[in-house]
């Protein structure tokens, strides 16, 4: 799939079809028990409800006529329980419906984040952050009523419907088929609206999600946006996005108010069908008057749900968009996943051998192929070689962060897709180009590669690669808070908070992806120290471009056109006089000055 | 009600239809209260009436001239009805949006020291949800309060023409609604912050999350995110669910009193019906108007609920709404539209958090010079270029760009001439031909081509399938650190400033691409002061000067070759890096 930016609207790959609906069931299901509950309860306080007016005609026929005081006092009593009844009934059923809706949503939300976890680089490379972030809050906020209240609400509308037709067919079959024939146009009328408010929902949730995603990147990248003064050019972009929500969002409703009318039209065209064929069709011997007066009250009751699902099921075709976009998420495939009957790779020795590998990160652009070396326990690999040639590449696929097209990759003889992810990726240490420091104290983000590391650990760390000096120099030490965007922080700085966050995680297999670039020379001298002292006993491989750095290892490998194309020791390539000799020789000119 | 001040202010330019929508809700509210007069006429004359069947043998034109009344009547009013909720959509819309492309503006202008402060999910969740709350509150909260208000008036006004007596029975009980009511706003205050704030919480964690989400493969931390996601999210879950709760004490104390009335209106009616104080056909007319008291009363209770939802918002918007960035215009700023690129620090001190960054460092550059810093991480390099376009304010002495001082400059002039690759690259998620010329969006293709060339972007570029039209994803993720800093490179190089600042720009990037950076950045056709920050002496060695900070002082300052004959740090640096090349035998 081609990238997606803030401006392309994300096509929808599947279309809506009744599995989002046996889906969400399955959310729903698990708190059945508390629905039913909620639906027992509703149908009593309905029926308490119904009751009112039973009283009340009972009181004004016989009991006030007959000026019977203390009949009228009992019966007003009488109201107020079934009144008593039914709020508190009503009351319990809406407590047990917020509960059942904020779980069914936090359940929706813990699987879509769970899943998230389990993505791979490329879903997370190929969209705006932001549009991610949208569906994980916002749109998961937005279907709690619906699968909550409005399921109960369907089924209780539903019902009562079925009861109004029932008495209505008892008391007149004809009038009752007039009643009905106002359905099949409502319905006509919906089904117009319908599919036109569905798209123009779908429009709604991209365009918010453009709008998210163009308003995180534009948070993250003040700065930059500052630097290059297009504070103003930026806000007319926005100002775009926001103008094509609006529209989205007016041509939404346009139709979704639609509804309403529709309703009021149609059951107003049926009460006047009654009283034209009730009074000057079927004429009156026919029908008793108060068959007419009876049937003008049961259309009315029979449309009032009729209303209410309209209601419903308007509300779920907004909503629909966004239950669509949660789904679409949870079946994003999992491409790199544990393999049926994979096990915990044991404790790392350190033997890795690559063994005939091609990878391409798209069809047909392969990075790597048909790479084979071995690398013995202990060793220390430089990977050296122009930028995109593969460096990083190879050790993203040590950790399996991608899967191999071709050939295998075994660690002492196990084959990495043969035992399971966090065994692997546990026992090694990676670290990235990019230093993400997590919002929190500094002291957490080193924490954060050893959760269980003692507050002296995590000192001891910070010493080895010399950032401890310059942690106490900070106003709260270790216990500073720092953010992803902090400025409290130069990115030298960053980079050994990460380091130590990596050593601390004491990997048997350390990979080191330009992990000191930002780091001044002297420092790095005195972290070289502490990092051979790490490297001692460990598989590592080291991802630099100062030669400085390089040249200690103890094998060096060339990479370029595809695969590896020198290896040895330093000393074994200058002799060789091949593309690190000219790499060597190039930095040595710029320096002898 | 200063939030309701603020909404009105932001109302602007949508006031007419909003107010004209409020209207329309009142007149569509009076047509609701009509349509039962109309249908009683032909149930009255045609089914109940003692004249009814006489009517129905001899007066069919007007039943059936009375049905299609009905029917144009509702036509009408639905009709209006539609026309009304258009325009509540329209004048709320419009609010919203004119709030958050100021919002953006707002927070788009703010300074370092704002960013520290708020977390990128909390910002956004203040952009989108709180202000999701504001347009329910103008479409749908307002709305309901005035059409509520009119209902009541109207059918009290009714009551009292019918009869003073029950009229005064039935509103017997709306104290005690009011009375409910403010309690219940008082308590729910507080519930809705929270929720807000848990709201904003949950948003930046996933946020962070997302961003993060290289590192917490790295180290398989999947289930340690998950828990601490699960526990936030938990909170959030019980935030709702306490807020609905409590609100769920209260309703239905509102909701049985309301519906109490029926009890009311048939005890005081018995009893006026039976002493005959009253006739039933007053009865009659007041009890079907019944609802017309109680369902306002009703819903009272969840506008303020409401309301108080839509507060705990405006609140949290207003707090950005209403922040001055601390470094902002001058008055009567000077707008040169071109500097030349003289710069000068005098005696220029700075910290934040009560920490000295930079202390009392001093030097001058001419224009066109180019100057490198090099010092140990975290001596102040980054922070001292910081202070020329002036991301930050000096605590003492002066920064000066062609013997002004920058504070007196409108940024926008100074900035534009002041360019920069910093060192946390952040490309944007667009193609790389849109991430070169962002900072001139009209820059003709062949510029482009031209400056990715120089910043050796094309190099790995030309070998992509869509060229130039790639798009790279957020943060540039899925380009290498080298290939990130390139384009960040040709992006600063675009733009054709006076002074050009390089905060250690090619640090990820080969040996043999970085002297080829060099001899562009020595060759550019434009003239302009650079200024390198650099880790590397072979960037540096070339430089007119080189400045070498320690802890916030300028330690060594000269060139190349003075600093070495120096033996400071610069010679140290110069031997740590040559020191590999004695000890081998080429």
């Amino acid at each position: 799939m081609a990238r997606n930016k803030y401006n392309i609207d994300e096509v929808l790959e599947t279309p809506f079809d009744i599995r989002h609906f046996k889906r969400s069931f399955k959310y729903i299901k698990r708190h059945a028990k508390k629905m039913i509950v909620a639906l027992i309860l509703s149908v009593f306080a309905a029926v308490s409800g119904l009751l009112g007016p039973i009283i009340t005609q009972h009181a004004l026929d016989k009991t006030i006529p007959e000026g019977d005081m203390w009949g009228l006092l009992f019966l007003v009593l009488l109201l107020v329980i079934t009144i008593v009844i039914s709020v508190v009934f009503s009351n319990i059923r809406a407590r047990i419906m917020t509960v059942v809706g904020q779980d069914i949503i936090f359940e929706i939300r813990n699987d879509l984040f769970k899943h998230l976890q389990e993505l791979p680089f490329e879903y997370y490379d190929n969209r705006p952050h932001g549009k991610i972030l949208i569906r994980v809050v916002n749109y998961v906020n937005s279907v709690s009523d619906m699968l909550s209240n409005g399921i109960v609400n369907i089924v209780l509308e539903l019902m009562n419907m079925f009861f109004i037709m029932v008495f209505m067919f008892f008391v007149n079959v004809t009038l009752s088929f007039v009643v009905l024939a106002g359905v099949p146009i409502f319905a006509a009328v919906m089904m117009f609206i319908k599919r036109r408010q569905r798209r123009a929902w779908q429009q709604v949730s991209n365009k918010s999600s453009n709008l998210n995603a163009y308003l995180q990147e534009s948070i993250t990248g003040t700065r930059i946006a500052q630097v290059f003064t297009r504070e103003e050019e930026n806000a007319e972009i926005f100002d775009g996005l926001s103008n094509a929500y609006r529209g989205a969002w007016m041509k939404a409703v346009k139709y979704s108010n639609m509804v309403a009318p529709a309703v009021d039209n149609v059951s107003m065209l049926v009460r006047a069908a009654i009283y034209a064929v009730g009074l000057l069709i079927i004429s009156p011997s026919g029908v008793t008057l108060g068959t007419i007066a009876a049937m003008t009250s049961y259309a009315a009751s029979f449309w009032q749900p009729i209303i209410n699902l309209s209601n419903i099921f308007n509300n779920f075709i907004n909503n629909i968009a966004y239950l669509e976009r949660i789904f679409e998420t949870l079946d994003e495939p999992v491409t790199i996943h544990d393999k049926e009957g994979a096990y915990e790779l044991p404790e790392i020795k350190g033997d890795i051998s690559f063994e005939n590998v091609t990878f391409s990160y798209e069809e047909g652009k392969t990075v790597l192929e048909n790479v084979s070396f071995d690398v013995k326990s202990g060793e220390s690999i430089a990977l050296v070689g122009p930028t995109g040639a593969g460096k990083s590449t190879i050790v993203s696929l040590l950790s399996r962060f991608y899967n191999l097209k071709d050939g295998r990759i075994t660690i002492d003889g196990h084959s990495i897709s043969d035992v399971t992810l966090h065994s692997l990726r546990s026992q090694m240490g990676i670290m990235l180009q990019d230093s993400f420091i997590f919002s929190g104290t500094i002291f957490d983000n080193v924490r954060y590669g050893r959760l269980d590391a003692e507050e002296d650990e995590i000192k001891a760390a910070c010493k080895t690669v010399c950032a401890d000096e310059f942690i106490e120099h900070m106003p709260n030490g270790y216990m500073t808070e720092v953010n992803e965007r902090g400025s409290m922080l130069s990115g030298g700085q960053k980079q050994l908070i990460s380091f130590a966050r990596t050593l601390l995680s004491d990997p048997k297999i350390l990979i080191l992806d330009e992990a000191t670039s930002s780091i001044d020379a002297k420092t790095e001298r005195l972290l070289q120290e502490g990092l051979f002292r790490l490297m001692k006993g460990r598989t590592s491989f080291i991802i630099a471009h100062r030669l400085s750095t390089i040249k200690n290892c103890d094998r060096i490998m060339f990479v370029d056109n595809k695969g590896i194309v020198e290896c040895g020791t330093h000393n074994d390539l200058i002799k060789l006089k091949g593309e690190y000799y000219k790499l060597y020789t190039s930095q040595h000119e710029e320096i002898s000055v | 009600m200063f939030q309701l001040k603020w909404i009105w202010e932001n109302l602007k330019g949508y006031r007419a239809r909003y107010i004209f929508a409020l209207t329309l809700s009142v007149v569509c509210n009076i047509l609701i209260l009509a349509t039962p007069v109309l249908s009683a006429l032909i149930v009255d004359n045609y089914i109940t009436g003692k004249d009814a069947l006489y009517n129905i043998e001899n007066k069919k034109d007007v039943l059936l001239l009375l049905i299609l009344g009905l029917i144009a009547f509702t036509a009408v009013k639905s009709g209006l009805q539609y026309i009304c909720n258009m325009s509540y959509e329209r004048s709320s819309q419009g609010a919203i949006f004119s709030l958050r492309t100021k919002l953006f503006r707002i927070v788009e202008n703010q300074d370092l020291t704002f960013y520290d402060e708020y977390r990128t999910g909390d910002l956004m969740t203040r952009l989108t949800g709180d202000l999701d709350m504001i347009r329910h509150m103008l479409a749908f909260v307002f709305r309901g309060l005035i059409e509520s208000i009119t209902l009541l008036m109207a059918s009290v006004v009714y009551f009292f023409i019918v009869d003073w007596k029950m009229a005064i029975c039935i509103l017997s009980l709306t104290p005690l609604i009011f009375l409910i009511s403010l309690r219940l706003k008082r308590v729910v205050a507080p519930v809705h912050m929270k929720l807000r704030e848990k709201l904003a919480a949950m948003n930046t964690a996933a946020q962070e999350n997302i961003s993060g989400n290289r590192v917490v493969k790295a180290f398989a931390r999947e289930q340690y995110e998950i828990n601490k996601f699960d526990s936030i999210n938990k909170e959030y879950s019980a935030a709702n669910k306490a807020a609905s709760l409590k609100w769920l004490t209260y309703s239905p104390y509102l909701e049985g009193i309301a519906v109490s009335l029926s009890a009311v209106m048939l005890l005081s009616g018995g009893i006026f019906l039976i002493t005959k104080s009253i006739t039933m056909g007053e009865y009659i007319a007041i009890s079907g108007l019944i609802w017309a008291v109680s369902n306002p009363m009703r819903s009272l209770g969840m506008y303020v609920n409401d309301t108080q939802r839509f507060m705990a918002s405006a609140m949290k918007i207003m707090e950005i709404f209403y922040k001055k960035p601390t470094i902002k215009d001058p008055e009567n700023a000077y707008a040169p539209d071109e500097i030349k690129g003289d710069i000068e620090f005098k005696n220029v001190s700075f910290g934040y958090s009560g920490n000295k960054v930079l202390k009392n460092i001093s030097f001058k550059i001419k224009a066109g010079e180019t100057v490198a810093i090099m010092g140990e991480t975290g001596s102040g390099k980054t922070t001292l270029i910081n202070l020329i376009p002036r991301f930050y304010d000096v605590l003492d002495g002066e920064v000066l760009v062609d013997g002004v001082n920058v504070t007196e400059y409108s940024l926008k002039s100074l900035r534009k001439n002041i360019s920069m690759a910093t060192q946390d690259v952040l490309l944007y998620s667009d193609t790389i031909d849109g991430n070169i010329a962002y900072g001139n969006s009209s820059m003709p293709e062949e510029e482009v081509y031209k400056c990715a060339e120089l910043a050796g972007v094309s190099e790995f570029v030309d070998k992509m399938p869509e060229g130039y039209d790639t798009i790279i994803g957020e943060r540039g993720v899925g380009l290498s650190g080298g290939q990130k800093q390139r384009i960040s490179l040709a992006r600063a190089i675009a733009v054709k400033p006076k002074i050009l600042i390089l905060d250690d720009t090619t640090s990820a990037v080969d040996l043999e691409m970085e002297k080829h950076i060099q001899d562009s950045l020595k060759n550019l056709d434009f003239l302009c002061t650079k200024i390198i920050i650099a880790q590397r002496i072979s960037s540096t060695k070339d430089a007119d000067k080189i400045i070498i900070l320690d802890d916030g002082k300028i330690a060594e300052m000269g060139t190349h070759s003075e600093l070495l004959k120096n033996k400071g740090y610069y010679y140290d640096v110069f031997m740590l890096q040559n020191e590999g090349f004695e000890r081998s035998e080429v």
